[in-house]
């Protein structure tokens, strides 16, 4: 099998899919977080890659990602049959801190950011608890993927056709003030507002988390300045802008700079 | 192997393939990529005499066979890049030819760029200015589309370095040939073209701009017959030598670039695609002069045939 050669390519549940390249080498050097910048090969007329996190890592050189299809990329991409090759580069970007021996993890998610935090099951010695949001029940993934693994999982749907009916910043907002003798390591994935919240949570609470964002990318190596985001800094505004294909896309939730 | 060396003027590069100003960062992005020696030379992303934060985000957006870019020249500023480990200390040890693209927001700021790199100059081969910026004294004028600005700043930065200068074209002017006279005028020993095009993108679910900008450069494939037109004039107006870009994307790009009138090429957005575009190009080159009995690049620069 020739490196980048998809391997699966299925229709998973409502508009997500899940594809699985041959990239034994970024298998191997791949960690939660990391993502794999892809080049869709019947996409002619487009010329910019596609980022996507890692979502699992086999040991036969099977590489997952999980996508929605939202515009032309990931249209395009669900319809490549197995044996078409992509170009791929990756792994990219600046990893997870996977949780220290005696830390649990709380994994607050929103739709495909599921996908980006479940190589973490994989570090874990205590399991962990992920924090589920989306649209509606059928948004909902990798849930029985999570429980096998060993962690709980609770979900909020915004039509309250599974779990709490709200936001998953609501079911964060209750496990914080739960008493609980517990090391926590928060880590989040998700739309951009919902990361804001968390991050916003958790300063609020003298808190700290590491969280995954995604920026529209175009070299993903740090070359271009397309993906900037806001983090703290010693300037006079008290901002700089980091790459987050190189310095993110993880960020610690206390580099960030929330706009007021 | 045709002879792949370039004349340039005063310069001599190894190939006539080059990476474009703003696509291939400082170089260090993709020193894990491949030995950057390997290029005729490493093009870094613009540098002022103060760091920068660039524009607000989202500053790109992707359109038909090409993207639109409103980066707003982020970049440290010129002592950080002069001592930064991550910019020209480790282009220095890597031994690759750099040529520093430099830009300002006033006349006085080009100079003092100029001047600080000429002062600290190991390992520089050219300055390329990028006189597509606004002038904030003049109201935002690009220097690079009013013959007076482009006049005064030119020929102040002429006075401010002795290496040798390229200057970079805006394409966003009625008359390119006026600008490439200008630029020779004022002492540039080499013209590259093209800059980015001012274009505009709008999500209509949301009736936004595309780029928060409002505007933004087009670059990539979409622009490349524009390039080639723009340089094919410049080629009949002046003497200096050319680099040619604008939507390269393989061989048969740049060599259209060379039949035009270019002794050596750029390649940009093609770079967000494959980071190994350019030495495909450079493989490309060397195929294609074999295949045309060329001993080397000279033969096929300005051979564009009229009759
Ligand atoms: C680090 C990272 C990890 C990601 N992981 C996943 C994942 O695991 N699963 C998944 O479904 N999606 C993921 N995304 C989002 C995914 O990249 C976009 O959904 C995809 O690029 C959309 O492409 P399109 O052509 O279908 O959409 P279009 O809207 O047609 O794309 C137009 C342009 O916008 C860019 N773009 C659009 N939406 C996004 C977005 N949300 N983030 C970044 N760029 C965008 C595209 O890359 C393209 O350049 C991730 C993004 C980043 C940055
Ligand atoms: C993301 C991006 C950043 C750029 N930054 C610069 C820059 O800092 N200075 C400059 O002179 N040109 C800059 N350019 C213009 C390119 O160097 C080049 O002139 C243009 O993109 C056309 O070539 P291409 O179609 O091969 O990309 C930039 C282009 C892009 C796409
Ligand atoms: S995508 Fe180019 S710097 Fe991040």
């Amino acid at each position: 099998m020739k490196t980048g050669e998809i391997i699966s390519n299925k229709l998973i549940q409502g508009s997500y899919f899940q594809v699985d390249f041959y990239a034994p080498e970024i298998c191997r050097a791949a960690r939660p977080g990391h993502f794999v910048h892809v080049q869709i090969a019947n996409l002619t007329h487009r010329i910019l890659r596609r980022p996507f996190s890692i979502c699992d890592c086999s040991s036969d050189g099977a590489l997952r990602v999980l996508y929605k299809c939202v515009g032309e990329g990931t249209t395009a991409l669900s319809k490549l049959q197995p044996g078409t090759v992509c170009d791929l580069m990756g792994p990219l970007g600046n990893p997870f801190l996977a949780p220290a021996a005696d830390e649990y993890p709380i994994l607050v998610n929103g739709g495909y950011g599921a996908a980006a935090t479940f190589m973490l099951t994989k570090e874990s010695s205590n399991g962990g608890l992920m924090l589920l949001g989306a649209r509606s029940a059928s948004d909902l993934l990798l849930v029985n993927e999570y429980e096998a693994a060993g962690f709980e999982v609770r979900v909020a749907t915004n039509d309250g056709t599974a779990g709490h009916q709200g936001l998953v910043t609501d079911l964060l907002q209750q496990v914080i003030q739960q008493e609980t003798t517990r090391k926590w390591r928060f880590y989040a994935c998700g739309p951009e507002p919902m990361l804001m919240a968390v991050a916003s949570i958790l300063q609020k609470n003298h808190l700290s988390g590491e969280i995954s964002l995604d920026h529209l990318m175009c070299c993903g190596v740090g070359a271009c300045f397309a993906c900037v985001v806001k983090v703290k800094a010693d300037t006079p505004e008290g901002w700089r802008y980091a790459r987050s294909c190189k310095e993110g896309p993880v960020f610690n939730s206390e580099q960030l700079y929330l706009e007021k | 192997m045709a002879d792949l060396t370039t004349k340039l003027g005063p310069v001599t590069l190894k190939n006539p393939v080059m990476t474009a100003s703003g696509t291939f960062g400082y170089g260090f992005e993709y020193k894990d990529y491949y030995d950057l020696r390997k290029l005729g030379a490493v093009v870094v992303k613009g540098i002022a005499p103060f760091p920068s934060h660039g524009n607000p985000t989202p500053r790109v957006a992707e359109v038909t066979s090409g993207m639109l870019n409103a980066i707003g020249l982020q970049g440290p500023g010129v002592d950080k890049f002069l001592t930064g480990d991550e910019y020209m200390p480790f282009l220095r040890a890597s031994g690759a030819d750099v040529i520093v693209n430099i830009w300002g927001k006033t006349i006085e700021d080009y100079c003092e760029v100029a001047a600080r790199l000429d002062a600290d100059c190991a390992g520089i081969t050219a300055l390329e200015i990028n006189i597509s910026c606004p002038n904030i004294k003049e109201g935002g004028v690009a220097f690079g589309t009013d013959l007076n600005l482009a006049a005064k700043v030119l020929s102040s930065v002429r006075k401010a370095t002795s290496l040798p200068l390229i200057t970079k074209l805006s394409p966003n002017v009625t008359n390119i040939a006026d600008f490439a006279r200008c630029a020779v005028d004022c002492g540039s020993d080499m013209i590259s073209l093209i800059n980015t095009i001012t274009g505009m993108a709008i999500d209509i679910k949301t009736r936004r701009p595309k780029i928060a900008n409002l505007t933004g450069g087009l670059s990539g494939p979409a622009i490349k017959p524009i390039a080639i037109r723009m340089v094919y004039q410049v080629a009949q107006a002046v003497k200096v030598p050319i680099i040619g870009m604008g939507g390269i994307m393989n061989a048969d790009d740049a060599i259209e670039f060379m039949l035009a009138g270019a002794s050596a090429v750029a390649v940009g957005t093609a770079i967000f695609a494959d980071p190994y575009a350019p030495l495909k190009v450079i493989d490309g080159i060397n195929d294609y002069l074999e295949q045309h009995n060329c001993k080397s690049v000279a033969e096929i620069i300005g051979a564009l045939r009229l009759s």
